[in-house]
C-alpha cells in the first residue's frame, strides 16, 4: 500500500498520456555500430584516400544490399527464436532457375523478378511448414533442407554454369544502369524493405506478437496467439526476400552463372543479424540493427582489401565482432537472472 | 455466507477426476462468493491443483457439474474458462521478458487503429491498471525482462484482472516473495475483492491466511473436507484438519549420547536464505529437515555438500573447521548428496543401469587409476540390485526405461559404492510409489545402522516423521523448531507454517 502512495505523483494525474508510450527508436547497440562504421569510415578514409569516394562506397553499399535484403527476414526468423541455415542453398535454386528462364524465354525485368521472388517463397514455405509444425528445432530442419535445396540446384545446373545471361538486371547491378542520382536501386530497395520491416516489428500487433514468441512461445499461444501460422510466416518473407536477393547477385556479377552463387552466404546474413543485436536467444532484435551489421562486416571486408591485408583477416575481424555481440547478449542475459 | 443474499460466482459440486485407475480427487466441492478471497489448502498431493486445473479448463472432470453465477456451465478449454473470466496466476510468471508492461498485458488483444497498435490508447488505459497493482506509472514502457520477481508477479495479476477477471486464482503466489512483497500482493488482492472479484487463494503459508482469506476449503486425499470461516481456526486447527487422524509408523527410538557430531554448523548464514543455522548430526542419525518451498532448507543441504557458500558462520566435519569450494570436495571428505530433481541432477538416462551405479566411484573399479574394470564393474552393479530390489531383467537396461522408484533405487545405490559418512538425501521418495518407498525408507535405515549420518530434507510430512530420529523445522532461513521422537505431524506442519514465532536474535 505503501508503493502505491508513493508511485502515484498527483501532478501527473491531470496531464493525458505520458510522452514516452514507446521503446526509444534506436537502440544502443544500434548507436553503438553506427559510432564503429562511421570511425572505421574515417580511419580508413584518412589511410586510404579512395576509401571515401563514389567508387569505393557504391559498390560497398551493392555487395551490402542482398545480405542485408536477406538478413531482414532472417531477423524476423530469429526474433521466434528460430533460425534459417538454408538461404544459402535457397539463393543457388532461385539464381539458377531464374538464370535459366531468363536464357531460355527471355523474360523481362518484372516477371523475372517475379519468379524469383516466388520460387523463393516456395522454398520458405517448406521450411516454415516443417518448423512451425514439424516441432523440431529450426537449425536441424533447415540444415536438412539446405542440403536438399543444395541438391536441386546442382541438378538445375547439370554439370555446368549457366552461360549468356541477358543484361535483365543491370539496373540491380554495380554499372551506371544500376543507379538513379548516384544511389544503387539494390541498396535503395533494401533500404525500403528495411523500414517496412521496421515499422511491422514496431507498430504491428503481429510484429510485436513475433517478440512475444521468441520470449515465450507457451505464454504466447495462453495469449491467444497463433503461433504457428506466425512462424511459417517469417520463413515465407525469407524465401521470398532471398529470391529478390537472388536478383540483386545475378546483377551484380558476369554473364556467367558459376555454382558457388550464394554458398557461404548464409553465414554472412547470420554475422550480420546477431552483429546488428538481435538475440540468438529470441525475443529481441531489430532490422535497424542487421542493416547497419551487414554494412559493419562489408565495411571490415573492403577495407582489409584497400589495406592491402591478406583477405583471411576480414575473417578473424568478422568473428570477433560476432563473438562480442553474442557475448553482450549473453551476459545481459545473465545479469538479468540474478537481479 | 448466506446464499440466499448472494448467489456464489462458482459452485462445483461432486467433481471426481480419475488419471488412469488413481483418483485425484473423488466428490470434491467448492463454492466461492464474489468479493471473497477463498483460501484453499491441503498437503501436496491432495488434489488442490488437479481442481484448480477443472476449474481453469486445462482439465476435464469425470463427474460432477460446475455452476456459474448460479448458470450451469461446462468449461472444456481454457478459452472457455478465460470468456468466463476465470484467469490464473501461476507461480512462475508467464510473461515476455522483452516486452514493455503495457505489451504484456495486452498481448493477443490489443487496441488496433487500422494494422497498427495504437499505443497511445493502450498507454492512457494501463495506467489505471499500474495504480491498481501499485507498479510507479514510469514502468509501463520498461521490457519487464528487467523487473524483479515480486514486479513481474504484479504485472501477471494486472495482466489476468484486465482480462475482466471474475474469479482470480492465486497459485501459491507468496512462496516466492518476501514479507514485504506479500504485502503489497495483499493489497492488491484486497483492492480485486472490493471490485467484487472472487479470489480463489492457494498458499501452504498458514499464517498469512488470517491476514488475507475470508474462508478456507481444506482437502485431503483428494476430498475437500468443510469450508470454514476463518474466524473459527487456528494454525494449528488447520494443520490438523490437512493431516487428519493419520498416526505414523515410527523407528524405534535411539540413542547417540557419547557420539561425537559427525557435522556441525554454528550459525550459518547463507546470503539472505539462511540466518544463523545451529545444527548437530551424529553417526548413524537421520536428522529430517522439513520447510515449505522457499524457506531456505534446500540451501542447508547445498551449503553442507559446497554447491552454495556460506556468507557466515562455520561448519565442522568430524571436529575439524570445514570448507567446501564444490561438490568434489565435499565428496573426497565422504560427503555425498542424492539430488531431489532426479532427471535433471541424478540419472544419465540413456546408460545403462550399471553405468549409473559405477559412476559414482569410478576409482573403486580401478586397480590402475584410469583403467576399469568391467568385471568388477558388473559384479558390484548385480551385487547392489540384489541388495536393493531393484527391478530389472539385468544390468543392462537403460535407466529411462524403468519406473521412477526403481531408478531412485539405483540413484541410492549409487552412493553405497563408497559408505558415504554424510549422506544427503532431497525428496528421496518424490514420485515413487508406496512400495518402493518403503524399501526406499528400509535402505535408509538400513545406511544408518551402519554408521552413516543421513540428513533428510523432505516436504513429505509422513516421510520425515517415519525415517528420522530428529526434525528440524526451518522457516524463512531458520531453524523455527527442532522435534524428538514424539513429534506429530501437526506440531510439523503447524511449526513450518507459522504457528510458532520464529525467536529472531536481532
Amino acid at each position: 500500500m505503501r508503493t502505491t502512495e508513493k508511485s502515484r505523483p498527483q501532478v501527473t494525474a491531470g496531464i493525458p498520456v505520458a510522452k514516452k508510450i514507446l521503446p526509444s527508436l534506436v537502440t544502443g547497440q544500434e548507436v553503438v555500430l553506427i559510432g564503429i562504421i562511421a570511425v572505421l569510415w574515417i580511419l580508413l578514409g584518412l589511410l586510404t584516400p579512395a576509401f571515401l569516394t563514389a567508387g569505393s562506397i557504391l559498390p560497398l553499399l551493392v555487395a551490402v544490399a542482398p545480405i542485408a535484403l536477406i538478413g531482414v527476414g532472417m531477423t524476423l526468423i530469429i526474433i521466434t527464436a528460430g533460425i534459417d541455415v538454408s538461404v544459402g542453398a535457397a539463393i543457388m535454386v532461385t539464381s539458377v532457375v531464374t538464370s535459366q528462364t531468363m536464357v531460355a524465354t527471355g523474360i523481362p525485368l518484372i516477371p523475372a523478378v517475379l519468379l524469383s521472388v516466388a520460387v523463393g517463397a516456395l522454398l520458405g514455405l517448406v521450411n516454415g511448414y516443417l518448423v512451425a509444425y514439424g516441432k523440431i528445432h529450426a537449425i536441424i530442419i533447415t540444415f536438412g533442407t539446405a542440403n536438399l535445396f543444395q541438391f536441386i540446384g546442382l541438378r538445375f545446373f547439370g554439370s555446368s554454369t549457366v552461360n549468356g545471361l541477358p543484361d535483365t538486371f543491370d539496373v540491380f547491378g554495380r554499372g551506371e544502369a544500376g543507379r538513379t542520382f548516384g544511389i544503387p536501386h539494390s541498396f535503395a530497395i533494401t533500404v525500403i524493405v528495411v523500414a517496412l520491416a521496421w515499422w511491422y516489428l514496431r507498430h504491428a500487433a503481429s510484429g510485436r506478437h513475433l517478440f512475444a514468441v521468441g520470449g515465450n512461445e507457451t505464454a504466447a499461444r495462453l495469449a491467444g496467439i497463433k503461433v504457428k501460422p506466425l512462424i511459417l510466416r517469417t520463413y515465407v518473407i525469407t524465401g521470398a526476400l532471398v529470391g529478390l536477393a537472388a536478383c540483386f547477385l545475378i546483377g551484380q556479377g558476369t554473364s556467367t552463372l558459376e555454382q558457388s552463387v550464394g554458398a557461404g552466404r548464409e553465414l554472412a546474413v547470420i554475422a550480420a543479424v546477431v552483429i546488428g543485436g538481435t538475440s540468438i536467444l529470441g525475443g529481441r532484435g531489430t532490422v535497424l540493427g542487421t542493416l547497419l551489421g551487414a554494412i559493419l562486416v562489408q565495411t571490415v571486408t573492403s577495407g582489409v582489401t584497400q589495406m592491402g591485408w591478406p583477405s583471411q583477416l576480414s575473417d578473424f575481424f568478422v568473428g570477433v565482432a560476432i563473438i562480442a555481440a553474442v557475448g553482450t547478449d549473453i551476459l545481459r542475459e545473465r545479469s538479468r537472472r540474478k537481479s | 455466507m448466506s446464499e440466499q443474499i448472494t448467489t456464489p460466482r462458482i459452485a462445483m459440486r461432486g467433481i471426481s477426476k480419475n488419471y488412469g485407475g488413481v483418483r485425484a480427487i473423488r466428490q470434491a466441492e467448492l463454492t466461492v462468493y464474489p468479493g471473497t478471497v477463498h483460501a484453499l489448502v491441503g498437503e501436496n498431493g491432495a488434489g488442490k491443483s488437479t481442481l484448480i486445473k477443472i476449474l481453469a479448463g486445462a482439465e476435464q472432470p469425470n463427474t460432477g457439474t460446475i455452476a456459474f453465477d448460479g448458470e450451469a456451465v461446462s468449461i472444456a478449454s481454457t478459452t472457455d474458462a478465460i470468456e468466463l473470466g476465470v484467469q490464473t496466476v501461476y507461480q512462475e510468471p508467464q510473461l515476455f521478458p522483452e516486452l514493455s508492461i503495457t505489451e504484456n498485458i495486452f498481448i493477443g488483444r490489443e487496441i488496433k487503429r487500422g494494422l497498427r497498435v495504437d499505443w497511445a490508447a493502450q498507454a492512457a488505459q494501463i495506467h489505471e491498471l499500474l495504480d491498481m497493482i501499485g507498479l510507479p506509472h514510469h514502468l509501463a514502457t520498461a521490457p519487464v525482462g528487467d523487473l524483479s520477481i515480486a514486479q513481474q508477479q504484479q504485472v501477471s495479476i494486472a495482466k489476468a484482472v484486465a482480462g475482466e477477471a471474475r474469479i482470480l486464482i492465486l497459485d501459491e503466489p507468496s512462496a516466492i516473495l518476501t514479507d514485504t512483497e506479500i504485502n503489497v500482493l495483499f493489497s492488491i488482492v484486497r483492492r480485486l475483492t472490493a471490485r467484487g472479484v472472487a479470489v480463489i487463494y492457494i498458499t501452504h503459508r498458514l499464517d498469512e491466511l488470517f491476514e488475507i482469506a475470508d474462508t478456507v476449503t481444506v482437502m485431503r486425499d483428494g476430498q475437500t473436507l468443510d469450508t470454514y470461516d476463518i474466524k473459527d481456526l487456528t494454525v494449528t486447527k488447520i494443520a490438523e484438519l490437512m493431516v487428519g487422524g493419520i498416526v505414523t509408523e515410527k523407528r524405534p527410538e535411539r540413542s547417540f549420547d557419547g557420539l561425537s557430531p559427525t557435522l556441525e554448523l554454528h550459525q550459518l548464514d547463507v546470503g539472505h536464505l539462511l540466518h544463523g543455522v545451529d545444527l548437530q548430526i551424529r553417526p548413524g542419525e537421520i536428522l529430517g529437515l522439513y520447510g515449505l518451498l522457499g524457506s531456505g532448507v534446500a540451501e542447508i543441504a547445498e551449503a553442507v555438500y559446497g554447491m552454495k557458500q556460506p556468507t557466515g558462520g562455520r561448519m565442522v566435519y568430524q571436529g575439524k573447521a570445514m570448507v567446501n569450494k564444490g561438490p568434489a570436495e565435499a565428496r573426497r571428505r565422504g560427503i555425498t548428496l542424492v539430488p531431489a530433481n532426479r532427471s535433471a541432477q541424478g540419472v544419465f538416462s540413456f546408460q545403462s543401469i550399471r553405468f549409473n551405479i559405477s559412476i559414482g566411484d569410478l576409482a573403486k573399479l580401478s586397480p590402475v587409476k584410469g583403467w576399469i574394470n568391467r568385471g568388477r564393474e558388473r559384479d558390484i552393479a548385480l551385487d547392489l540390485i540384489k541388495r536393493l530390489g531393484v527391478k530389472t531383467p539385468n544390468e543392462n537396461q537403460p535407466i529411462s526405461a524403468m519406473s521412477g522408484g526403481n531408478a531412485q533405487k539405483v540413484v541410492i545405490a549409487r552412493q553405497l559404492l563408497s559408505t558415504p559418512k554424510l549422506l544427503i538425501l532431497a525428496e528421496p521418495t518424490q514420485g515413487v510409489d508406496v512400495g518402493a518407498k518403503e524399501e526406499i525408507h528400509r535402505l535408509i535405515g538400513d545406511l544408518a545402522e551402519s554408521g552413516t549420518a543421513v540428513l533428510v530434507v523432505t516436504t513429505d510430512l509422513s516421510e520425515v516423521l517415519r525415517i528420522s530420529d530428529r526434525v528440524l523445522v526451518v522457516r524463512e532461513g531458520r531453524i523455527a523448531a527442532e522435534f524428538g521422537h514424539d513429534a506429530t505431524q501437526v506440531d510439523i506442519l503447524a511449526a513450518a507454517s507459522g504457528a510458532v514465532p520464529i525467536r529472531k536474535e536481532a
